[in-house]
């Protein structure tokens, strides 16, 4: 279980460039969304005294039930779901990626001849995609909590429910990676990562989007976009514990899974 | 010809599972949909307000109560699961030769680089348009049980053209990708990066009337199904960018791709 230096070295620097991109493109994400926040708040407050006088099951029908736009927390959180659909794309990726590269340009048969177990190569593996992760966390902190100081036009807002907020996009990650690696060991093989990170990631939102648009369904509660909704956290500034800890179980389950399966792993090499 | 068979061949899985989610999707949304279906309360509840406010946001044509309503509400989601498939079909139609280490085969062939990208392309459009038909056919069978009148069929039919257009857009973009690329791993991770860009852009522009001429840099703007409802036809000048970007784009995709070095 312990891991290389060398490997994680290699797999950091494969990894380098694509932090880097994800990182400025979600940090440019964020200070782009918060800009416009003094632009639209005076126009949220007209809207939110339109919107009380609705009936509330209208309200659940168009997703804007517990939403106030014109708050900066309210509007920090719309920003941040955006945020959530990049971090978890990005995760899904490393995470269908992590292995299964190695099978598909035909590397694996070359790594696994080399005199390190295979729970020690994933291990490494997984901390080297861990550090671009953390890497990326740390931009996107940065970036809010800038953006924040320089957008909100002097409005206060309790930071309890901010750092909440911010320190969900960790377990986030997490799931999507996990759920990626997993999964990447269940097929025989992954010749292209895009389409399957695609489809867990943008297919995640798209489920608990769906969701609130036509009321709650017990499918919707699968998806991680469901655990860490950013409107419920600005609004209890808490976590769904329920829902967050079968996050957190879905994790620890496909983390097992990945290394009982990639230990016992049928691995093709070239002839 | 063998290009094109093959290819579809190939494919069919992928299509398979679109489908899948596809029609999953719309049963879902259906078994909903069939609570708010002229439900009187909620009736009462759009009667009781003024047609102004209705406007303000646009759920005039957004009536929940309605078959109509309710497919147009589904149409966003239609479009974005359908532009993420041509997307991806079509860089990964073209890149895919370079991945799985084929291309030099595949280019010793006696046909020139453009048969091969022509023969490809209408490969991915046989998809999207299977894809579409899919989609056309759940939505009636599932709306069947509302008995919806002749007009909804005409609105959904309008609806589906709408959603070809942005197909193609997305299907071009998807081939100029992966026919611009040097590296095969950029095409399709570029083609999502600009789905998502325009997806986002469009959600901003949907925030606020100043932001309004963004509209113009994201095809999910450009046809609005509030819009296809209350006027029973597309916006010209949208049909007509649409039809833009698809042939600049397909000819970038002809220039780039004969004059490529390729990645072996």
């Amino acid at each position: 279980m312990t891991m290389r230096m060398n490997i994680l070295h290699q797999e950091f620097g494969m990894r380098r460039q694509s932090v880097i991109i994800w990182s400025l493109a979600i940090a440019a994400l964020i200070l782009l969304y918060l800009s416009l926040f003094s632009s639209f708040a005076a126009d949220a407050a007209l809207l939110n005294e339109m919107m009380s006088q609705f009936p509330k099951e209208l309200l659940t029908a168009f997703g804007m039930n517990d939403t106030d736009l014109s708050t900066v927390l309210g509007y920090f959180g719309l920003a941040f779901l955006f945020v959530q659909i990049c971090l978890a794309i990005q995760a899904a990726s490393y995470g269908f990626a992590l292995v299964s590269i190695e099978e598909r340009e035909w590397t694996a048969d070359f790594l696994l001849a080399k005199p390190v177990g295979r729970a020690q190569i994933l291990t490494s593996k997984l901390l080297a995609v861990l550090a671009g992760l953390a890497i990326t966390d740390a931009v996107v902190w940065g970036a809010s909590l800038l953006a924040l100081a320089m957008f909100t036009g002097g409005q206060s807002f309790e930071t309890k429910p901010l750092w909440l907020l911010l320190l969900s996009v960790v377990p986030f990650q997490l799931f999507f990676l996990s759920v990626g690696l997993v999964v990447s060991l269940l097929v025989k093989r992954i010749r292209s990562v895009t389409p399957y990170a695609m489809a867990l990631g943008f297919g995640m939102y798209v489920l608990s989007a769906f969701g609130d648009l036509l009321g709650e369904s017990a499918l919707e509660k699968i998806t991680p976009f469901q655990h860490f909704d950013p409107h419920y956290i600005v609004q209890h500034a808490a976590y769904d514990a329920p829902l967050a800890a079968l996050s957190l179980a879905v994790i620890v389950v496909s983390l097992v899974a990945s290394y009982v399966l990639y230990r016992r792993r049928d691995i093709p090499a070239v002839v | 010809m063998n290009i094109f068979v093959r290819e579809v061949k190939g494919n069919l899985k992928s299509l398979l599972i679109w489908s899948v989610i596809v029609a999953l999707f719309v049963t879902i949304g259906t078994a909903k949909f069939s609570a708010y279906f002229e439900n009187p309360e909620m009736l009462k509840v759009l009667d009781a307000m003024p047609p102004a406010l209705l406007a303000a946001f646009s759920m005039e044509g957004f009536n929940l109560t309605t078959v109509s309503g309710f497919v147009g509400l589904m149409f966003a989601y239609y479009v974005l699961m359908l532009g993420i498939a041509a997307a991806m079909w079509g860089s990964e139609i073209i890149s895919k030769e370079e991945r799985d280490k084929t291309v030099e085969f595949a280019l010793t062939l006696p046909v020139t680089r453009s048969r091969v990208v022509t023969a490809k392309a209408l490969a991915a459009l046989f998809n999207c348009v299977a894809l579409l038909l899919v989609t056309w056919g759940i939505s009636i069978v599932t709306a069947r049980p509302y008995s919806p009148d002749a007009a909804f069929y005409r609105f959904l039919a309008l609806l589906m053209l709408a959603l070809f257009l942005l197909q193609l857009v997305f299907l071009a973009i998807g081939l100029l990708l992966g026919c611009a690329m040097k590296q095969y791993r950029r095409a399709s991770s570029l083609a999502v990066s600009v789905l998502l860009g325009t997806y986002f852009l469009s959600i901003i522009t949907a925030l606020s009337a100043k932001l309004d001429f963004l509209k113009y840099l994201t095809p999910f703007k450009y046809f609005d199904a509030v819009k296809i409802l209350n006027e029973s036809r597309l916006d010209g000048g949208f049909v007509a960018l649409s039809l833009a970007i698809v042939v600049v784009s397909m000819v970038g995709a002809y220039v780039t791709y004969a004059r490529r070095d390729l990645y072996i």
